[in-house]
Parts: structure tokens; C-alpha cells; sequence
């Protein structure tokens, strides 16, 4: 696969990625020829319309699925390589969490999956690094997302945000070189949203893992990402790169600044020129 | 009724309350004015009660004996046909050639009739308990199979999606994730096939006419004498037997899947 060079050491990329669904008549590209660098420790958002293959893009980073041409690299590794090297945080959709498992349990089963992975992580890492020692102790992890409480509690018992925190706490604790997230929050209601969206800042920004997240909130892009990767739709495509220069750590106060609402305009303004775009396909 | 009638009723305070054991007494004494009363006007085919209590409480060491002999075919039979079955859905559940190969025959099986099949087990393996034991295991195969094979399948793909990001390898799938998603399945399998377990045992007393022992051989024997208080008795002892079982069920049930929505309480 992809060559290894230093060079490709010090971020993910994608390169030429195209994956099509079905064939003949049928067959839907959901993406096509995309490019996309993630620099290390960076936090990046996909953003775009339903169908725009920015979960599709997600897929392929998290090696469940195999691009038809094109490549992905995750630090100078192969999917496969990253993810059996256990390199590779996943949170998807809805929490996905084991309901006969506590809430603390639940963020600690992965380390009972591919424990031969997890001891060379472990060796690998040597000292502890910055954040290492939040991610690294699944209770106070979990403390610092307002779990403290919930420790042994079962996810049944649990609310949509606290579920989605548990789950996000069990992706951190792997200690991932890469963080997919993919919508993790568009399940949760507004106020819930919001609040778990700067429990997620505060430990990224201890951690500084590298995320990809994939949202269709504008806003939500914004408050999270240095950077903002805007998709267009039919075929899946990248329409636009945005870096959101905001100040860190990003607080409540933000969410009403101006600097965050011109953020938030650009960003705007680059999806519905994606969308103009699709137009003139469709009318063909 | 406001707020429902299990509000308030919880614990051992709630069963005491009349509302909650009445409903249950007075069917009950329903039932048995109602059996007087038909017993009273037939009395070569149903026996009284009076005389079926007779028989229970002067030979309780009979019944017990043959209740035992009964209940040690039904449990081993169900021990091996449940886990025989449980092994066979892990395996189809890995493997789909397996699946294909084995699964004809396993329907075929089921669709037999095991009343038809227990004459000739005894005919192969004698009046001994082993032929007692394969048809309980029989009757008991099928239903954990096919629910535990259900079960072993109920693992939601982001769930999945998760274990594969880092790799499980498929014995981690199949026990940290397949086999625990599989318990409610297996269990709600458990509630049909404990009480199922005693009918197997008793159909193939019925079916080996040389038995000696077991509540299925007391009943043919007393009825080709017309004993009916006889047969009664051991038809109560039946009842009991797997009210128990399901009781066992229920409680094991309880405990192990605390934390399935089947368990929470109404309220």
C-alpha cells in the first residue's frame, strides 16, 4: 500500500480516495477522488449535506471499509495496520455501548480486546505524556465528563447525553492516535449538545489527540474544529477547506462572538455554493 | 384504579395485601367448586379431591420417588439437549457452511413428532433411562437452537463497528459481544423448553411399557386400572413439577439479566 515516508508519519491522509455503491444503473459514487490531510493533532470537522459521503470518508479512516481506488494512510500506516495496532478511536452515531456492562466497565472492556496491541501501545509510550494520565485512568476520565457519579450505574439507567459521554470516554481511554467521531451528537437535544460539546473540548485539550469529526451542524464545526473540510454531494467531494482561527480553550462566551459568527458565515457561504453546484448535475 | 395496580404492591409488604392474592384465591376455589361439583356427577372419571389429597398425603414417599425419577430424566435430558443446542448455534452462528450443511436436518428433526420417534428410541436403547433422557433432549433442542442462534445474531453493527476498530479478534465478538446479547434470547428459549423437559420425560415413560419408575409410568399403569385418584395424583405432582421449574427459570432469569429492559419492573 501506501509508501512509508516521514513525511506521512506526521499525519492521516486520504489520497484520491473513490468509493462507488452498487453497480451498472444502480451504482452510487459516494465519493470521489477526495484528498484530505489531517495534520497531528489537530481537531478537524467534515461537514455537508446528507449524502455527501463525509460518513462514507469516516468509514475508510476507520478501516471499515476498503476505498476502490485511491489510499489512506494513518500516520505512515495502513487502516488495517492502525486499527490492529489499536491506534484507532471510534465513536459512532448512537453510544453503542454494552447494556449487561457499568458505565465504567463499558469504558474499559476494549482494553480486554487485543490485549497484545494494547501492551506494545502501552511500551511504546514509555514516560507519560501531556493527557496521557487523564486518558489514561478511565475514572477520572470519566469524572472530568460529569460521570463521577455514574460509575456503576448501567447504560439503561443512563440519559442520551450521559450515554454518549460513556461512549466518547471508552474512544479517550484507548488513548488513540486518531479520534473518529462520527456524529456522535445529533441525537442529543440543544442544551444537552452543547454542554457535552465543551465536556469534549476540555479533554481534547488536554489530550490533544487528533480527531476527525463528522457533524451537519455549521455552528457545532465551528465552536469544535481548528479546521473545517466542507463536502459537496453527487458525487461526494471536498468543496472547500476552512481554518477556524479562534482562540483556545474555546468557552461558553464564545458561542456568542462575532469572531465565532463570521466563522460560521464562511463556512455558510461554502455549503450553499457546494449546493449550487449539485444543481445543474441534477437538471442534466 | 388509579395509577395501576402494581403502584404501592412492591415486596414482601405488597403480597400480603389482599388485592394482590385474592383474585388469585378465589379463582382458585372457583376451579375447585366447579371439579366437586363435575366430579360429583361423574365419578368414574373424575375423582374428588378429598380422594386425590388422599393419596398424596398417605404415600408421599411414592410420589416423591417417582417424581424424582421423573424430574432426573427431565433435567439431564434437558442439560444435554440445551447444551448440544447452544453449542450447535455458536457454531452455525461462526460458520455458514456449517449453517447450510446442518440446518435442513435440524428442521427435518423438529418437524418429526418426538411422540412418534420416543417408541423407537426404546426399541434401540431399552427401558433404562437413556431413551427418557435423548427424547427430553429432543424436545428441548430445537427451541434453544434456533432462539439462541437468533440471539447470537442481535449484536447492533455499531457495536460491532467498535469492536473492529481495534481489532477484536472473532472469539472477543463472540464472547464479550455475541454470547452475553444472546442471554435473553436463550432464556426466554429456557422459559418454553423447562416446563417442555417434563413432557419429554413423561412421553417416553409412556412409550417404554416396561418402566418401573416415574410419575409417566404411574399414570399409565393406575389408569389401565382405573385408578383415577391415583392418576390424578401424579398429574398434580406433574404440575408442580413444572411450576417449580418455571419458577427456576424466572429466578435464574432475574439474576442474570438485571440489566435487560425484560427485567425492569412495571410500573
Amino acid at each position: 500500500m501506501a509508501a512509508t515516508t516521514e513525511r506521512d508519519a506526521s499525519s492521516i491522509r486520504v489520497r484520491h480516495a473513490g468509493k462507488t455503491y452498487g453497480t451498472g444503473e444502480r451504482a452510487t459514487t459516494a465519493l470521489a477522488d477526495v484528498d484530505l490531510t489531517v495534520p497531528r493533532g489537530r481537531f478537524v470537522s467534515v461537514i455537508g449535506p446528507s449524502g455527501c459521503g463525509k460518513s462514507t470518508l469516516l468509514r475508510l479512516v476507520a478501516g471499515l471499509e476498503e476505498p476502490d481506488s485511491g489510499d489512506v494512510s494513518i500516520f505512515g500506516a495502513t487502516a488495517g495496520e492502525a486499527s490492529a495496532a489499536k491506534s484507532i478511536g471510534f465513536v459512532p452515531q448512537v453510544p453503542a455501548l454494552l447494556p449487561w456492562l457499568s458505565v465504567l466497565d463499558n469504558v474499559r472492556v476494549l482494553d480486554k480486546v487485543n490485549r497484545r496491541a494494547g501492551r506494545r501501545r502501552r511500551e511504546a509510550a514509555g514516560p507519560a505524556v501531556a493527557g496521557c494520565e487523564l486518558a489514561g485512568d478511565p475514572v477520572q476520565l470519566l469524572t472530568r465528563l460529569g460521570l463521577g457519579d455514574a460509575l456503576d450505574q448501567r447504560p439503561g439507567q443512563l440519559s442520551g447525553g450521559m450515554k454518549q459521554r460513556t461512549a466518547i470516554a471508552r474512544a479517550f481511554a484507548l488513548q488513540p492516535d486518531v479520534l473518529l467521531m462520527d456524529e456522535p451528537f445529533s441525537a442529543l437535544d440543544e442544551f444537552t449538545r452543547e454542554a457535552v460539546q465543551l465536556q469534549l473540548l476540555d479533554v481534547w485539550h488536554e489530550t490533544r489527540t487528533t480527531v476527525l469529526f463528522v457533524t451537519h451542524s455549521v455552528t457545532e464545526a465551528v465552536l469544535l474544529s481548528d479546521t473545517v473540510v466542507v463536502m459537496a454531494a453527487r458525487p461526494g467531494r471536498i468543496a472547500a477547506v476552512l481554518d477556524i482561527g479562534l482562540d483556545r480553550p474555546r468557552r461558553h462566551g464564545h458561542l456568542d462572538s462575532d469572531a465565532m459568527h463570521a466563522c460560521e458565515h464562511a463556512v455558510r457561504a461554502e455549503l450553499e455554493q457546494a449546493w449550487v453546484d449539485v444543481l445543474p448535475q441534477e437538471a442534466r | 384504579m388509579s395509577g395501576g395496580p402494581g403502584r404501592g404492591l412492591r415486596g414482601t409488604a405488597g403480597a400480603l395485601h389482599p388485592r394482590w392474592w385474592l383474585p388469585t384465591v378465589v379463582a382458585l376455589a372457583a376451579a375447585a367448586v366447579v371439579w366437586t361439583l363435575v366430579a360429583r356427577a361423574n365419578p368414574y372419571v373424575l375423582p374428588a379431591l378429598g380422594a386425590v389429597g388422599d393419596q398424596l398425603s398417605t404415600q408421599p414417599g411414592f410420589y416423591l420417588r417417582n417424581a424424582a425419577a421423573t424430574l432426573r430424566e427431565a433435567l439431564l435430558g434437558l442439560l444435554a439437549g440445551s447444551v448440544a443446542a447452544f453449542a450447535l448455534a455458536v457454531g452455525i452462528s461462526e460458520s455458514g457452511l456449517l449453517r447450510r450443511a446442518v440446518l435442513p436436518l435440524v428442521v427435518v428433526l423438529n418437524v418429526t413428532p418426538v411422540v412418534a420417534i420416543a417408541p423407537a428410541l426404546v426399541v434401540a436403547f431399552g427401558f433404562g433411562i437413556l431413551p427418557k433422557v435423548l427424547v427430553t433432549a429432543l424436545i428441548t433442542f430445537f427451541p434453544v437452537l434456533m432462539n439462541t442462534a437468533t440471539g447470537l445474531r442481535s449484536v447492533a453493527p455499531p457495536v460491532l463497528q467498535v469492536f473492529r476498530t481495534v481489532h477484536a479478534s472473532r472469539l472477543d465478538v463472540l464472547w464479550r459481544l455475541r454470547v452475553p446479547s444472546a442471554l435473553p434470547y436463550v432464556f426466554s428459549s429456557l422459559r418454553v423448553v423447562f416446563p417442555l423437559s417434563v413432557v419429554g420425560a413423561i412421553v417416553a415413560e409412556f412409550s417404554a411399557a416396561g418402566s418401573t419408575q416415574g410419575l409417566g409410568t404411574v399414570i399409565s399403569v393406575a389408569s389401565s386400572n382405573s385408578q383415577l385418584d391415583r392418576v390424578f395424583a401424579a398429574i398434580a405432582c406433574l404440575a408442580l413439577m413444572g411450576s417449580a421449574l418455571l419458577l427456576v427459570v424466572a429466578l435464574l432469569e432475574r439474576r442474570v439479566l438485571s440489566w435487560h429492559e425484560s427485567q425492569a419492573r412495571p410500573s
